[in-house]
């Protein structure tokens, strides 16, 4: 069996000359429209379009002509490109674009109230927030909930091993643990929340009453409002983490269960000397995942305490919501969003690097 | 037990009461209250017909309207589009509405009221509906983008700074003046609101203030009025006239019981959780005693520099008030909105007393979460033994007693007419009659009296007997209806100022308040870091056009 290498010696010189006008052409024609019109936005010319639209609809054609070009230029292997090219062009239009307006943006200072439209303003905004005892706050506030995480992952884990052992109404127990997960976070903030943890007539109050607790209120101090808040989401989350590490140990090998057994080893040996290593991966893969979730945590806490009381329960995202869309701030905001952006992909590197190397030493 | 009892009142049972109390009246008197005496026999004879006609459409207690029961209502209040608009005028004309879809009320009330009109004139109306939290990015990013695609909209007046100060409404024609007899309009309602610089821009179709509402049982309690002689307190048990009085009150109650439900007794309800922005009013409810000087029209801002007010010494008052009687509240308050104080507190029957718009009011024996409809009462917002004069940096004792100053929170709904219709004189008659549609005299009598989204705001709307014919229990209507005529016609009343990005002040506010109320700042130390928050604001909003506006929202030139 041989594989046939189709190159570009049979395609005609005029096709390819066809193929590398057209992209030429179209090339130019998008750099012009985009320099007319930001000249024309920038007040250094007369003549331009309304809006933007003109020039996605450019971008549009000139991804065409791209593609229709290569097809033309390079014949089968154009074709192979085909394959890939659209998507890259799709994912600078929805991912790359927006991100480099993003920052572009948060150089600026724009309020939708201010008179004087959006004024570019370098690095104020970030000076600004550097000193935004708001913003640092809840960073801060992110730790803690980052730290929930461990626990989380504790209880997630007993439950794993829970379901995965012979219990009865196995299979119950296990769609009933991922009801929570099903649940939209804002059902979750109304139902828990806002009823169950309602102070005078709510469940969970009553039965804080009963056991002795005088005034049961989940969200009067900051304390106790940040840990009912950390509740709450671990409540809707810890079933996630169950489920990705129950899949971990069904895939465990049973031959090691076993020798282990055979061996003589104690229920905490078999536990922590086979099971959790060989979870390891899982372990880690699910954290991982559960800090991406929780890093964007918002909606729980817009509805319950708006990030009160006193900033208590604030997270940077629905700090950054409060921003937009209370006060119109758009540079501001998207300079938060930017740098926790950045924030983000710092620790998450560095995260997985440890995790990664930690793991080559255990393993 | 009580409760459940209560709970059980709905707004059937409601009429049938208030219809048994008013055939025992046997007579229907008018108005007799201070605020209401001025305001009776304001419907024409031509139009009485029509305001009774319409007030039985579905008629109270007969359930909510629906759909046709409004375009019954809108086809029966088309005289003054019929006497200025031929049939067909307007064929071919297309226009865009954008409003609210608040509690499936406000655009679909128009709606149904423009239908017939759309029928007559031959018009047709597209909607853009957009729920309350939507409202204000959708429509700044609108205004900050240029991309104005509505001709009609329902907008607060505290948005007026960012439409009209922007050029982007279109200017009254004085026909529409005639049609919706805006000389009926309360006196707060009337110029400077709905006007920049000498120009009409906004037809009224809703009153807003912050009226005080009580439990009456809690000041009739004997119980309570013994305790609180017993316990040394001067003058006689009653309810609070200034907020000294709501002050002691507040701390008397704790560890009392309610009279009627038995639980825990509370004073006033304070809203410590921000909520948009709308948290902050609360506050100025509190304040505007303290910091409304009957001789200055500026009481948030100085009228000369646009210097907040914000941390002087009247406001660290009244935020220093919430901090002093926050231990005397429910356990609960700091995460308490003013949705839970009125809604899930004061009208479930928790607390005694809490500032609320109108809709407290009209829902206390209408709503099935109401269990406070036999005995609440309601007031203007309670005044202050003295008040601060910015001028002298002094404390002033009146000479005429205590100094009340109503806050006039949101100024109501209205409706304008955008600047992009004003290239075309048959599109912008017919925006302007669909608008003066719906923002007529006779057409806003049935939206006060029903539910609609909005409070009375008419001299018209406080006749007693209007009421009553309806099918409302008289002195209940008398005393709410009083609270909201002597709030509205108030000579100190305090009127918020109009400027763009007000909203963005207040959630500012609410931001640090919940810090101080939560004990990370004290009231000075929290009050100066809300001004300088607010001196930024204005700075990137722009200062000069900010002042200009500003004075130019408090009628000064």
């Amino acid at each position: 069996m041989s594989i046939n290498y189709v190159g570009t010696d049979h395609i005609p010189g005029q096709r390819r000359t066809l193929g590398k006008s057209i992209i030429l052409i179209s090339s130019v024609l998008l750099a012009l429209f985009f320099l007319i019109q930001f000249l024309y936005k920038s007040d250094s010319i007369t003549f331009g379009f309304d809006n933007w639209r003109p020039i996605l609809y450019m971008y549009l054609i000139w991804s065409v002509a791209l593609c229709y070009g290569l097809l033309l230029i390079k014949g089968e292997r154009g074709q192979r490109v085909l394959f890939v090219l659209p998507a890259f062009l799709f994912t600078i239009a929805m991912v790359i674009f927006p991100l480099i307006f993003s920052v572009y943006i948060s150089l600026h200072d724009w309020n939708l109230s201010a008179f004087e439209g959006q004024k570019f303003s370098g690095l104020d905004n970030f000076k600004a927030l550097l000193g935004d005892e708001y913003y640092w706050n809840s960073m801060l506030n992110m730790v803690y909930y980052l730290l929930a995480i461990l626990v989380e992952y504790a209880i997630a884990f007993g439950l794993a091993l829970l379901l995965n052992a012979q219990i009865v109404a196995r299979k119950f127990f296990r769609v009933a643990f991922l009801l929570p997960l099903m649940l939209s976070p804002v059902a979750v903030s109304w139902m828990i929340g806002k009823s169950l943890m309602e102070y005078r007539f709510g469940p969970a109050a009553t039965l804080a009453r009963q056991l002795g607790w005088e005034t049961p209120a989940f969200f009067s101090t900051t304390e106790i409002a940040r840990i009912s808040m950390m509740i709450l989401d671990a409540w809707t989350f810890i079933p996630f983490m169950m489920i990705m590490l129950l899949a971990g140990l069904q895939a465990l090998s049973k031959e090691v269960n076993e020798a282990a057994k055979i061996d003589g080893a104690t229920g905490w040996q078999h536990f922590w000397k086979i099971t959790f290593p060989l979870m390891l991966p899982v372990s880690i893969t699910t954290t991982v995942i559960r800090i991406i979730f929780k890093l964007k945590m918002a909606d729980i806490v817009i509805n319950v305490t708006s990030g009160g009381p006193g900033g208590a329960t604030d997270t940077v995202t629905s700090f950054i919501f409060r921003e937009y869309r209370d006060r119109s701030n758009v540079g501001y905001g998207t300079m938060m969003a930017v740098v926790y952006l950045i924030i983000i992909i710092i620790l998450m590197t560095l995260l997985l690097k440890l995790l990664n190397r930690w793991m080559q030493k255990v393993t | 037990m009580v409760m459940s009892k209560k709970k059980k009142i709905n707004r059937r049972q409601f009429v049938k009461k208030a219809s048994t109390a008013v055939a025992g009246a046997g007579v229907i008197a008018a108005g007799s209250g201070t605020g209401l005496s001025l305001l009776s026999n304001s419907a024409s004879a031509a139009g009485h017909d029509v305001r009774k006609d319409i007030l039985k459409i579905p008629g109270v207690g007969k359930g909510s309207p629906t759909d046709s029961d409004w375009q019954k209502v809108g086809a029966m209040c088309l005289g003054p589009t019929k006497s200025r608009v031929s049939k067909g005028e307007f064929k071919g004309v297309e226009l865009t509405f954008m409003g609210l879809n608040n509690q499936n009320l406000h655009n679909f009330l128009f709606r149904g009221f423009l239908k017939p009109w759309e029928k007559y004139t031959g018009a047709k109306i597209k909607w853009i509906d957009l729920a309350q939290a939507d409202y204000n990015a959708r429509l700044q990013q609108s205004i900050a983008t240029g991309t104005v695609d509505f001709d009609i909209l329902e907008m607060g007046a505290p948005f007026e700074g960012d439409v009209c100060g922007k050029g982007l409404a279109s200017e009254m024609p004085g026909w529409v003046k005639d049609q919706i007899d805006m000389d009926d309009y309360v006196g707060y309602l009337k110029a400077p609101v709905g006007t920049w610089d000498g120009k009409t821009y906004r037809i009224s179709i809703d009153g807003d203030c912050h009226n005080f509402n009580y439990r009456a049982d809690y000041f009739k309690d004997s119980g309570l009025a013994s305790a609180w002689v017993a316990e040394g307190h001067k003058g006689m048990w009653g309810v609070p006239r200034t907020w000294q009085q709501v002050q002691e009150v507040s701390k008397f109650l704790k560890g009392k019981k309610d009279p009627t439900f038995g639980g825990d007794a509370y004073g006033y309800l304070d809203p410590c959780k921000g909520w948009g922005g709308f948290g902050f009013y609360f506050l100025a409810s509190r304040a505007t005693a303290y910091a409304k000087h009957p001789d200055d029209p500026a009481w948030l801002f100085d009228a000369d520099t646009m210097k907040p007010r914000v941390n002087n010494p009247a406001w660290v008052r009244a935020i220093q008030d919430v901090i002093d009687v926050l231990p005397s509240q429910p356990p609960n308050q700091l995460n308490a909105d003013p949705g839970t104080t009125a809604f899930q507190q004061f009208l479930a029957g928790t607390g005694s007393m809490v500032s609320w718009w109108g809709d407290v009011g009209s829902m206390s024996k209408t709503s099935d979460g109401s269990v406070v409809g036999d005995v609440v009462g309601f007031d203007i917002l309670p005044g202050s033994d003295d008040v601060y004069n910015s001028k002298t940096g002094r404390w002033d004792t009146l000479s005429s007693g205590p100094n009340f100053a109503p806050n006039m929170a949101y100024i109501g709904w209205g409706v304008y007419v955008m600047a992009r219709v004003d290239g075309n004189s048959k599109k912008r008659k017919a925006a302007w009659s669909a608008a003066a549609h719906i923002g007529g005299k006779d057409i806003s009598l049935w939206a006060s009296a029903y539910p609609s989204g909005f409070q009375p705001y008419r001299n018209s709307h406080f006749n007693i007997d209007e009421w009553v014919g309806a099918g409302y229990d008289k002195a209940f209507i008398k005393s709410y209806l009083e609270s909201e005529a002597n709030s509205y016609n108030h000579p100190n009343a305090a009127i918020e100022p109009r400027i763009p990005g007000i909203f963005q002040y207040y959630s500012v506010a609410e931001d640090e308040l919940s810090k101080i109320f939560a004990g990370k700042h004290s009231a000075q130390s929290g009050a100066d870091n809300i001004a300088a928050a607010w001196e930024k604001l204005t700075d990137q909003i722009g200062r000069k056009k900010q002042l200009q506006l500003y004075r130019a929202s408090l009628g000064l030139s």
